[in-house]
């Protein structure tokens, strides 16, 4: 099993600037503790303690965002794409 | 035109129309600069502080000789010098709570190009109140996002994102004025496929550009029902 997880600009500089990290999971979850084995400090960026989603942060599954699926829990499949989107602002400063 | 749908009354549709865009830098000043080119009657512009060197790599309405300048006085220059019948109100002051639903009542749309979080919040605010439709333009680096904000029907800013990152800094975010000129181009389109109703906009529809590797994904964008701002509609 093979999943791409996109990884955004801001994030890069935990993952040693690349944009793309191939992973094996089940569910999101195993996605993200995955990244965190791999590139620790990261979880910090994309969960509260608690261990919700940032509500900064929007995780899509293909096309889906995960909030609107399982959260957390939303499975995923050999072939997927998991997209990391956080919000960002800049426009003219 | 001769653009497919884009006829007269199309363009009579623009030359009828308003749109606010706030901040006029890399991102906003493009995006004004091109409703102006397209013949949208009349623009409103809201920009403040003066013109730095280092705004130079990007801001498309400003010269050289500028710097140290009010930028409101500029863009006004700019932009009438290239369409002497643009209708054109320019604000030398950014987006607040305490403006933002003033600037929005009288505009039929608008383009949302500002660095803070802050400014966003309070003109996605303003819009959900004046149920009018809104242009998301962003950028960071080398990557963008663009959505339409149709109050009521697609998610607004605080659906997608209800808080803003704690990394953001306003100033501290890379532009090549490049990239930021691309999303505006864009953001232009979609302000005039909502002011024509030609075409299909980014409605309920997220694009994230990826510029460096050249990578487009469109992502399904969906209301929260218990959003602050607009969970009532």
């Amino acid at each position: 099993m093979s999943i791409a997880v996109r990884i955004p600009t801001p994030l890069q500089k935990l993952t040693g600037d690349q944009g793309e990290i191939q992973l094996d999971g089940e569910k999101l979850s195993e996605i993200i503790d995955g990244l965190e084995k791999e590139y620790p400090g990261i979880k910090d960026r994309l969960c509260e303690e608690s261990g919700k989603l940032r509500r900064f942060v929007n995780i899509y599954v293909n096309e889906e965002d995960v909030r609107f699926l399982d959260g957390l829990d939303t499975p995923v499949k050999d072939g997927d794409e998991v997209s990391i989107v956080p919000a960002i602002a800049g426009g003219a400063a | 035109m001769m653009i497919p749908d884009f006829g007269e009354e199309a363009q009579y549709k623009l030359k009828e129309s308003s749109v606010l865009v706030t901040r006029a830098g890399g991102l906003g000043g493009t995006v004004a600069f091109y409703l102006a080119a397209a013949g949208v009657g009349k623009l409103v512009v809201a920009h403040g502080g003066n013109l730095t060197r280092s705004n130079l790599n990007r801001q498309i309405l400003m010269t050289h000789d500028w710097v140290g300048k009010p930028r409101a006085e500029k863009i006004r220059e700019t932009l009438l010098r290239f369409n002497g019948d643009l209708a054109l109100e320019v604000l030398a002051e950014n987006a607040t709570e305490g403006n933002a639903a003033h600037w929005v009542e009288g505009v039929d749309l608008v383009c949302d190009c500002p660095p803070t979080f802050e400014e966003r919040y309070a003109l996605n605010k303003a819009i959900v109140y004046a149920r009018k439709p809104m242009v998301e333009a962003a950028m960071n680096s080398m990557e963008c996002h663009l959505t339409v904000i149709v109050p009521g029907k697609t998610p607004c800013l605080s659906c997608l994102y209800p808080e803003p990152p704690s990394w953001w800094e306003p100033l501290g975010f890379p532009v090549l004025g490049a990239v930021s000129g691309a999303v505006a181009c864009l953001a232009a389109i979609e302000a005039i496929k909502m002011l024509t109703g030609i075409g299909e906009p980014l409605a309920g529809k997220l694009l994230q550009m990826d510029t460096l590797a050249h990578e487009y994904r469109k992502f399904n964008i969906r209301r929260d029902p218990k959003c602050k701002v607009c969970g009532e509609l």
